[in-house]
């Protein structure tokens, strides 16, 4: 016996397994090498290091947890337990709860005259001040948000790169639209040309509400410069006033519909989210498109990017298995014939594990990362092959 | 480990006569080794909890299917061996990739916030070793030096060979020696 076979059974000699003639083998070639001898011990300590080892206990409530689940109706038990104690949940639950919130308010402020009749104030001096040019005019100052909103309402498309299209075409018709405001904005009196000339991308300006405003805006029409802004920020206000009475912005409203909707104030659509005021946008999403939940109604994801698989099952499977393995949660899902997307919300400090798991499950490739990840990030994975 | 083993005959007609208080007994005597396997092999409270816990409905849903030859406690083992390893390989799942923080957790899993702060360095050492050990050998060790099972049991809740449970063991040992050699006298 050499000293590798006498170490191969240094295992079997310590829990005394090895048969009689294996073990008188090796007891005659440790009577012989010292250096077997001192690895022997070596490795006898290592094994008792193990058994030192602090005994695990089950985490307390476990018994009680255990006999919950296995009670005799306990599938939706159980489905509640896997949907909804992990803590991603928070997210979306956060998201929906904002949702809620937002059309309350909205619904109990159209339904509340006086409420309305108080939000006019306001506006009126900010529009007044706007007009001397004290303040920006808001079509300006929001602009950078628009292609934000952009990606969140064409979220449902159903491919990546339609949507990156439609975003752009969006960017462009914005563009277009702004400089034929421009232009309209130093003809008098044209505001019922703008009327068609006007196009969705408006309406991504936020509506700064205002009552009052034809009079400001005539008073300002004296002066060129603050004509231009007080005729973009009417018509935008127009624009955004029609969106929660007739909730297309495109129809065309009779002067008598218009002045009801000049007597609301366009504040319930601040409370709107994105898509309200985005509505010609849905007319680009499969009919098939469930609603946005409430997570991706807020933002565009932090990371998107498509997974090329061999085997699309075993994709999602093994997606799935990922997510809950990083502690994640999916928050959306849209099964398209070319493949599913899957938004996922995922802690930040998991989102590397997450990244090298769906680079073992196919060809991944993210288009978008984020220079700052926030805490929870949100990952959409567009499965392909 | 903890627990009356000895009277599985009796808990298992009860669990098969459908006795409510004989599940009960049945998670009070094996979470701790269920859970301590989990633990040791997934690296994460959490994650174990959830396979104890599928461990147990397992038993409850099939324990007609257990025919006694075996212990109890070998059969609880080998449904969370197998729970453990299928988890580990299918989801691309390796606790390798899992870095110092899910190693650094299977090490302070075992204690609560006050002990803590006690453990030793030789104790941290010891469970980033096993953790960084492969599934194979790292199940083989946990059943024979942590859980104390023989070889033959291993070899039975595992499906192996008995040779192949004896040079898994041996690996891993080695693997575990060169990686605690700072801790040997």
């Amino acid at each position: 016996m050499n000293c590798h076979d006498a170490r191969e059974q240094f295992s079997a000699l310590i829990d005394d397994a090895l048969a009689a003639d294996e073990r008188a083998a090796l007891d005659a070639h440790l009577a012989t090498c010292a250096d077997c001898r001192r690895e022997l011990q070596r490795f006898r300590d290592t094994v008792a290091l193990m058994g030192g080892a602090a005994p695990v206990r089950a985490p307390a409530g476990f018994v009680d947890r255990v006999l919950e689940a296995a009670r005799p109706v306990p599938w939706h038990r159980r489905l509640l337990h896997a949907v909804f104690l992990p803590w991603p949940i928070k997210l979306p639950m956060e998201a929906a709860a904002i949702v809620l919130v937002s059309v309350g308010v909205a619904m109990v402020y159209r339904g509340s005259p006086e409420l309305q009749q108080s939000a006019r104030q306001e506006p009126t001096a900010a529009l007044a001040r706007r007009a001397v040019g004290e303040i920006p005019s808001e079509p300006r100052t929001l602009e950078p948000k628009a292609p934000e909103s952009a990606p969140r309402v064409l979220y449902g498309t159903r491919d990546y790169a339609e949507r990156e299209q439609a975003v752009r075409e969006l960017e462009k018709a914005k563009e277009a639209a702004r400089a034929r405001e421009v232009d309209k904005g130093q003809e008098p009196g044209s505001l019922a040309d703008k009327k068609q000339t006007e196009t969705p991308a408006m309406a991504q300006s936020a509506p700064p509400p205002a009552s009052g405003r034809l009079e400001s805006g005539a008073a300002g029409s004296k002066a060129p410069a603050p004509s231009r802004d007080a005729e973009l920020y009417k018509a935008d206000v127009r624009q955004d006033r029609q969106a929660p009475v007739v909730g297309k912005l495109e129809s065309s409203v009779p002067p008598t519909d218009r002045q009801r909707s000049e007597a609301k104030d366009v504040r319930p659509n601040v409370a709107q989210p994105a898509e309200k005021r985005a509505d010609p946008l849905r007319a680009q999403r499969p009919a098939s498109a469930p609603p946005s939940i409430a997570s991706s109604a807020f933002a565009p994801p932090d990371v998107s990017g498509q997974l090329m698989v061999t085997n699309r099952e075993h994709a999602i499977r093994g997606l799935k298995e990922l997510v809950a393995n990083v502690g994640g949660v999916e928050t959306y899902r849209l099964d398209t014939s070319d493949g599913p997307i899957i938004e996922i919300a995922v802690r930040r400090e998991k989102y590397g594990e997450l990244n090298s798991g769906l680079a073992k499950l196919g060809r991944w490739q993210p288009n978008q990362e984020p220079s700052t990840p926030p805490s929870t990030i949100r990952v959409v994975v567009r499965i392909t092959g | 480990m903890e627990g009356p083993t000895g009277d599985d005959a009796s808990l298992v007609q009860r669990l098969r006569h459908g006795d409510p208080r004989a599940f009960e007994d049945l998670v009070i005597a094996h979470q701790h080794r269920v859970f301590g396997v989990a633990l040791r092999m997934l690296g994460n409270r959490a994650e174990a909890e959830d396979l104890a816990q599928e461990v147990f409905l397992r038993v409850h849903r099939a324990i007609g299917e257990f025919r006694g030859e075996a212990k109890l406690s070998t059969w609880l083992y080998a449904i969370a061996s197998r729970l453990c390893l299928n988890r580990l390989t299918s989801g691309e799942r390796r606790i390798a990739q899992h870095g110092d923080e899910a190693l650094a957790r299977v090490a302070s899993a075992a204690h609560g916030p006050a002990e803590e702060a006690e453990r030793s360095e030789l104790e941290t050492a010891l469970h980033r070793a096993i953790g960084e050990l492969t599934e194979d050998r790292r199940i083989v060790v946990v059943l024979r030096d942590l859980e104390g099972l023989s070889y033959e049991e291993i070899a039975e809740a595992l499906e192996l060979e008995l040779g192949t449970v004896r040079s898994r063991l041996h690996r891993a040992r080695m693997d575990l020696r060169e990686k605690l050699e700072r801790f040997l006298p």
